[in-house]
């Protein structure tokens, strides 16, 4: 008998020792893809960086100058050549300062480490930089141009197989080499001119990474805390799912000077308990992903205010020029003259975004309302006319098939869907059939260009620039709408047209003529029709009062936050 | 040590020194039996497990891509397929699956961040305990009290009463029940929080070793924290309970209604003894047996309730946590969680069985 | 898992051997007066039932509106009227209705710029006479068009003060919001009302949802997909699963061993999880689901028939047929079918209901049916955002939900008492 409760004690030790793991590192969940969608799946997790001496965070506001941020996003990677989403982007430009920037506020590129803005060469492929003196990391670290560029070389070496791949589509496309001229110039050789790489280097991509954190061989992608940069702040302690907790970097020599002690980024499982918390206080300020019911909420409640962004994530519908009827220029044209952006405006964001009427959003470079002003939407008789164009009419509708993701955007997607379903069928002559398919599917085959006649995607720019708004749906398949073949044919001469003047603009470096270039580019897309801008949707901030962002920059009352949603920690003070 | 390891402790060790004694001092027909059923369990789970991972490879859609979106190129999606094993041929990777389960290697979630399951398991294990242990408690109680006064005043009013109440709360959709509650004690009322299981101030100060958060908070010691997690413990463990407490009301009903029949009973009534005790004492005793053992099927009723609970209260649990691991498409995931749950099942109603063999002197084997 | 049958010993009594002697029909009017209660439970629930599956068949008859029609302001309370949206210019602009901002090709503003408040129903009244309006002036040919370019505010001030800087050339709001601050702009007026296109609220009686949707027609026309999914996927499982069941019971044996130990499996592996699993595989149709949740009940209609089977086989008359040399079909057909009719029609009718509530689950969790669809299930599911301003999205549907399933399981629980007390309750 005895020996029997001895085997059985031992066997259980062995299933314990086995099921028991411990987790050395902090591990995220996932962040998804850069577009924003309209309900993140947060998990509240809590696992611990391997060095934080507890999880107790501050509660909100206390006296010595803490500033809480609520989100609902979650830290996917801190490795500058890996990290692809607008967490991770918000938190590296807040603990590092790169070579450029933005101002707050504006779209304006200004000086960061470097003394001026860059020299580029003749023929736009060297774009060399002077670093000013005396930059140090958070832990004393010198910064000089020899580490910078062995740094930024990682994005070429490494960069691309690691998981997030924010180098494949920031770097190797247009880099060909970064080197150290002497100890505080860097020099960067392009494989082929690009007129916007000045904001390129203003990304996060284009960060100095602690060459100790983070080696030459491998991404790190959750570095043991506490994190460092050349930047105002840095990372002293953060758990996944619970906060990050920045402080002043006592080294920083820049001009965004901290006015606060301490931010703490709260992390939240899902909108609603993000706008309880601001509203009791819980925390100070909430940031992104609302949705347009607790908006309207918010805005009603007493001791808070609500600042509206017109950021830069757009929702638009694919039309796949390989796939019948889409093939057909009329087809495409009257879906654009049936379309009634103000209705899907009202009726399914309650008026909380707003109508977009070319790719390029407000506040960019060459922006025109090309599709409002061609189509003048919703005009059915001029759709019901460009049907007749190509035979179609109510005894011979035009049958189409419209695929969604019913999850990723948010359950509203499906209301949407129904509205256009509905705008269509006012013709007449439209039979619209809706498809829901699951989100990885639907994006693969989307984008794929060889399935689906059309769709809606939504889209959040790379970096703040005309181009990232135009050229990602016209090359190599324009991720379905097949406007030029996955090889890079265009499909027609008008198709060709548009990738010339793309190619010019991209290469223009006169502002005005670039402008002028992406005005006439527009113009020709809506001809084309090559997507249907539907909306663009507006982010929010929202400080509690008490919490204010500087006078010295532009839109205080968003916190100095502009159109390319870079939110600067150190404009914050608290009175 | 992780909590999900803390809590096989503390079910397993009694658990195992309990199915030894039994096992040692059974007859041969009782270790005969269970054997067999421990025997049987092995297959059943693994038969399930494997059904799983095939169905979720027949699956349409890619994680990868589902986490990767648009911006993925294909050559990224590609390079991460091939890391994560993804393109090997099937039987490699089933072969690889078979290894994992009987090392009790869960992997890390393919989606989400790869993490360890393990992990997420370690947190999601306990938040669905703490809710469903309590709601079958509470099930149990108002099933067992009520269901003994139906079978006492049997074909009168307050039976029928009864009865509609049984039928009538199991005709509710579960979610529906906890969206009704969460809008009239939550938001009209505000007696209660609505979501999650605990408040998120409070919940970073509280120091989590066995992930049962009021547990946690006794340990430390931590008031307000022990407080928040059973304020939100209210709704969810109510909303479920009540939806249970309709089949063991029946249940419960019916048995007492048999047992009441036996002779032993008319025996006991005509010694004079009283009513009351009658059925409290004699009836109950023996009628309860079956009752409890039952329980042991209902558990795929609790498990099913409990997903939907979870859905709407926004607690983080297993169940929650396989409705959004679906739809990411996360194998790993699903396969553990289901495989979790497919043990979990076998093992409680192996459990049950054998006390129901022991219990019961009816039985033979 | 096998639990030994306990054994029953009361006497039958009088009235019930008379009634076993008639048919089952008859059985169940003249059992009135035996019955009592148990039979009203049966009565009634069979009324709800039929009710339920005439609104199935046909509720174009019973509902306002289409089933995606959104013709409704949005979020509007039950009984609640829409407001009356005013035209609101400056006094001094000329203006004295919407026809008035038409703009043709010599205007200086190809788009007059309205002002309206974020998010307000107004709004969808300002669309739609717009949209009437433009149509007229198009099809009069003129050149003219009516295409408000919509300014949208957070605030019923910032609203006005638009228009009375002329940054808009007029404003729509309800006229319960002007008449609040009319005071502060004096220089504004409201010449007329923009009563087009938004019906009455007597036509929305429980209200509308978040695009506008007739609640109460949405709740009419889910009706149909909910009884569709019940009966079907209850008529699959029967099907599959009796047959089975006799065949097991029948041929005892490994056969039966076997079958069992997998559909005991089956039984025991919560129901939801395995119908989530299976509709995910197979994709959102009103189909999957079906297929989905027929596979969870098989196990139910197994178990049953099978035990009634064993029984029926060890009876002398089924011992004194096989003596005499009757074929296992003959057997199956003649004596134990008959027996096993009246449990499986219970279990129909519960089945029924449990089938309804697992489909609402499963569209609940968002998963089965195309999202578009009008079922209860989603439409609680897109209700539980608004929980806090719209109870009515939530409240409403669900009471659909249990009602019908209630009547199915009343039914089922009446016929149980009155056919066969002595079968045992699972």
């Amino acid at each position: 008998m005895k020996r029997w409760i001895s085997v059985v004690a031992v066997l259980v030790l062995v299933l314990a020792a086995c099921t028991g793991g411990t987790t050395e590192d902090t591990t995220a969940t996932t962040a998804g893809d850069t577009t924003v969608p309209e309900t993140t799946e947060g998990d509240t997790t809590s696992t611990t960086a391997a060095e934080t001496p507890d999880t107790t965070g501050a509660p909100a506001g206390e006296a010595d100058g803490t500033i809480i941020i609520g989100t609902t996003d979650t830290i996917a990677s801190l490795d500058p050549a890996d990290a692809y989403a607008i967490h991770d982007w918000e938190l590296l430009k807040n603990i590092n300062e790169g070579l450029l920037r933005w101002t707050p506020g504006e779209l304006e590129l200004t000086t960061g480490l470097a003394t001026d803005m860059p020299e580029v060469s003749e023929d736009g492929l060297v774009y060399t930089l002077t670093m000013r003196e005396g930059v140090q990391f958070s832990d004393g670290t010198e910064l000089t141009a020899e580490v910078y560029a062995e740094q930024l070389n990682r994005l070429l070496t490494i960069g691309p197989d690691c998981p997030n791949g924010v180098a494949n589509a920031l770097a190797t496309p247009f880099l060909e080499s970064v080197e150290a001229v002497d100890s505080s110039t860097i020099q960067f050789t392009l494989s082929r001119p690009v007129a916007y790489f000045p904001q390129l280097l203003a990304t996060a991509a284009y960060l100095p990474a602690h060459p100790d954190t983070f080696p030459a061989e491998e991404c790190v992608t959750f570095p043991e805390a506490p994190v460092h940069g050349t930047g105002p702040w840095y990372i002293t302690e953060y758990t996944q799912g619970e906060q990050t907790v920045l402080e002043p970097n006592p080294n920083y020599n820049g001009e965004l000077t901290p006015q606060v002690d301490r931010i703490i980024i709260r992390y939240l499982s899902d909108p609603q308990t993000m706008a309880l918390a601001v509203q009791n206080g819980d925390i100070d300020i909430a940031w992104r992903i609302l949705g347009p019911e607790l908006v309207g909420e918010l805005e009603g409640a007493e001791g808070l205010s609500v600042g509206a962004i017109d950021g830069g994530s757009i929702r638009y519908l694919i039309l796949n020029y390989a796939i019948e009827p889409m093939d057909d220029i009329n087809v495409r044209k009257a879906v654009a003259a049936a379309i009634d952006r103000d209705e899907i405006v009202d009726v399914v964001y309650g008026g909380q975004v707003e109508p977009l009427y070319s790719m390029v959003p407000p506040g960019f470079i060459g922006e025109t309302q090309a599709f409002d002003d061609m189509y003048q939407s919703p005009d059915l008789d001029a759709a019901r006319a460009f049907l007749a164009e190509s035979g179609y009419d109510e005894n011979n509708p035009v049958e189409l098939e419209l695929w969604y993701p019913p999850e990723h955007y948010g359950a509203s997607t499906a209301d949407w869907m129904q509205l256009i379903e509905q705008q269509l069928e006012a013709t007449g002559v439209i039979d619209v059939t809706l498809q829901p398919q699951e989100w990885s599917t639907y994006v693969t085959a989307l984008t794929g260009g060889e399935a689906y006649a059309g769709g809606v995607l939504g889209w959040f720019f790379d970096f703040p620039d005309s181009s990232n708004y135009l050229e990602p749906f016209v090359f190599n398949g324009g991720l379905g709408t097949m406007v030029t073949s996955p090889e890079g044919e265009p499909i027609n001469d008008q198709a060709a047209q548009l990738v010339d003047l793309l190619n010019e603009a991209s290469v223009e470096l006169d502002e005005d003529a670039r402008a002028g270039l992406y005005e006439e580019i527009q113009e020709l897309y809506a001809d084309l029709v090559v997507t249907l801008p539907i909306l663009f949707e507006v982010e929010h901030v929202v400080p509690r009062d008490g919490v204010s962002g500087s006078d010295q920059f532009a839109s205080p009352e968003t916190l100095n936050i502009g159109p390319n949603l870079e939110f600067y920690y150190s404009v914050l003070s608290e009175n | 040590m992780s909590p999900l390891a803390i809590i096989f402790l503390i079910i397993g060790i009694p658990a195992l020194i309990g199915l030894a004694y039994i096992f040692v001092r059974g007859s041969a027909g009782l270790r005969r039996y269970i054997l067999t059923r421990i025997g049987l369990l092995i297959p059943m789970v693994f038969i399930l497990a494997s059904l799983v991972f095939f169905v979720m490879r027949v699956l349409p859609g890619d994680p990868v891509r589902s986490s990767l979106g648009p911006k993925g190129s294909a050559e990224t999606v590609a390079r991460m397929r091939e890391q994560l094993g993804l393109d090997d041929p099937l039987i490699v990777q089933y072969g690889n699956f078979l290894v994992d389960i009987v090392t009790l290697d869960f992997g890390n979630s393919l989606t989400g961040g790869r993490r360890p399951i393990v992990d997420e398991m370690s947190e999601r294990f306990p938040a669905t305990l703490e809710l469903v242990i309590p709601a079958a408690a509470f099930a149990l109680a108002i099933g067992i009290i009520g269901g003994t006064l139906a079978a006492a005043r049997r074909k009168r009013p307050l039976d029928y009463a009864l009865r509609l109440y049984s039928v009538a709360i199991y005709s509710i959709p579960v979610f529906w029940l906890g969206l009704m509650g969460q809008l009239v004690f939550g938001v009209r009322l505000g007696w209660t929080p609505i979501a999650g299981r605990i408040d998120p101030v409070i919940g970073t100060t509280l120091e989590r070793t066995t992930n049962i958060l009021w547990l946690d908070a006794i340990i430390s010691g931590n008031w307000p924290a022990l407080w928040s997690s059973l304020s939100h413990l209210v709704l969810p463990v109510v909303t479920l309970g009540l939806i249970l407490s309709g089949v063991f009301l029946r249940l419960t009903r019916v048995n007492v209604i048999e047992t009441l029949q036996m002779d032993y009973i008319g025996a006991a009534r005509a010694r004079g003894i009283r009513e009351r005790i009658v059925i409290g004492g004699h009836a109950l005793k023996n009628a309860i047996i079956p009752v409890i053992t039952l329980l042991g099927l209902q558990v795929a009723i609790l498990l099913a309730g409990a997903v939907l609970t979870e859905t709407v209260f926004s607690w983080p649990g297993m169940g929650q946590y396989l409705v959004q691991r679906i739809s990411s498409r996360d194998y790993t995931a699903v396969q553990s969680v289901i495989t979790m749950f497919a043990m979990l099942v076998a093992l409680i109603s192996l459990a049950v069985d054998i006390i129901y063999s022991l219990v019961d002197p009816r039985v033979r084997y | 898992m096998n639990l030994p049958l306990q054994e029953q010993e009361t006497p039958v009594p009088q009235w019930e051997e008379e009634l076993a002697k008639v048919g089952f029909v008859r059985r169940l009017l003249r059992a009135r007066k035996w019955y009592g209660a148990d039979w009203w439970f049966v009565a009634i629930s069979s009324v709800m039932v039929l009710g339920f599956i005439v609104v199935a068949l046909f509720p174009q008859w019973f509902a306002p509106y289409g089933p995606h029609e959104q013709d409704g302001p949005r979020f509007l309370a039950p009984g609640d009227q829409p407001d009356l949206p005013l035209l609101i210019v400056r006094a001094d602009s000329g203006f004295t209705s919407l026809e008035d901002l038409a703009t043709g090709p010599d205007s200086e503003v190809s788009r007059p710029p309205i002002a309206v408040v974020r998010g307000a129903p107004t709004a969808g009244s300002l669309r739609e006479q717009a949209a009437l309006i433009d149509d007229e002036l198009q099809d009069a040919d003129t050149g003219m068009r009516l295409r408000p370019n919509i300014q949208r505010f957070d605030t019923v001030e910032e609203v006005l003060q638009s228009v009375q800087d002329g940054e808009s050339f007029a404003a729509v709001m309800s006229s319960v919001q002007f008449e609040e601050v009319a005071d502060q702009f004096p220089d504004l007026e409201a010449p007329t009302d923009i009563s087009g296109g938004v019906a009455s609220a007597g036509d929305f009686t429980l209200g509308t949802n978040q695009i506008g949707q007739d609640v109460l027609s949405r709740l009419i026309w889910g009706t149909r997909i909910a009884l569709i999914i019940g009966f079907s996927s209850s008529l699959v499982a029967l099907f599959l699963g009796v047959p089975l069941g006799l065949v097991a019971g029948y041929a005892g044996g490994k056969v039966d061993r076997i079958m069992t130990v997998f559909m005991d499996s089956l039984y025991a592996f919560p129901g939801l999880i395995l119908a989530i699993a299976i509709t995910a595989v197979l994709g959102p149709s009103v189909l999957n689901v079906i297929i989905a949740i027929a596979v969870l009940y098989i196990p139910t209609y197994y178990r049953i028939v099978r035990g009634q089977t064993l029984s029926v086989k060890q009876e002398v008359y089924v011992e004194a047929a096989r003596s005499i040399g009757a074929k296992a079909g003959t057997i199956l057909r003649r004596y134990i079918y008959p027996n096993v009719i009246p449990s499986v029609s219970i279990i129909f009718s519960v089945n029924i209901a449990d089938a309804i509530i697992t489909g609402a689950g499963l569209s609940f969790l968002g998963l089965g049916l195309p999202p578009s669809t009008a079922d209860w299930g989603i439409d609680i599911a897109r209700g539980q955002e608004f929980i806090q301003n719209a109870w009515w999205l939530v409240t409403f549907p669900g009471l659909a939900i249990m009602l019908v399933v209630l009547a199915f399981t009343m039914l089922g629980e009446g016929l149980t008492e009155i056919l066969n007390p002595k079968l045992r309750d699972r």
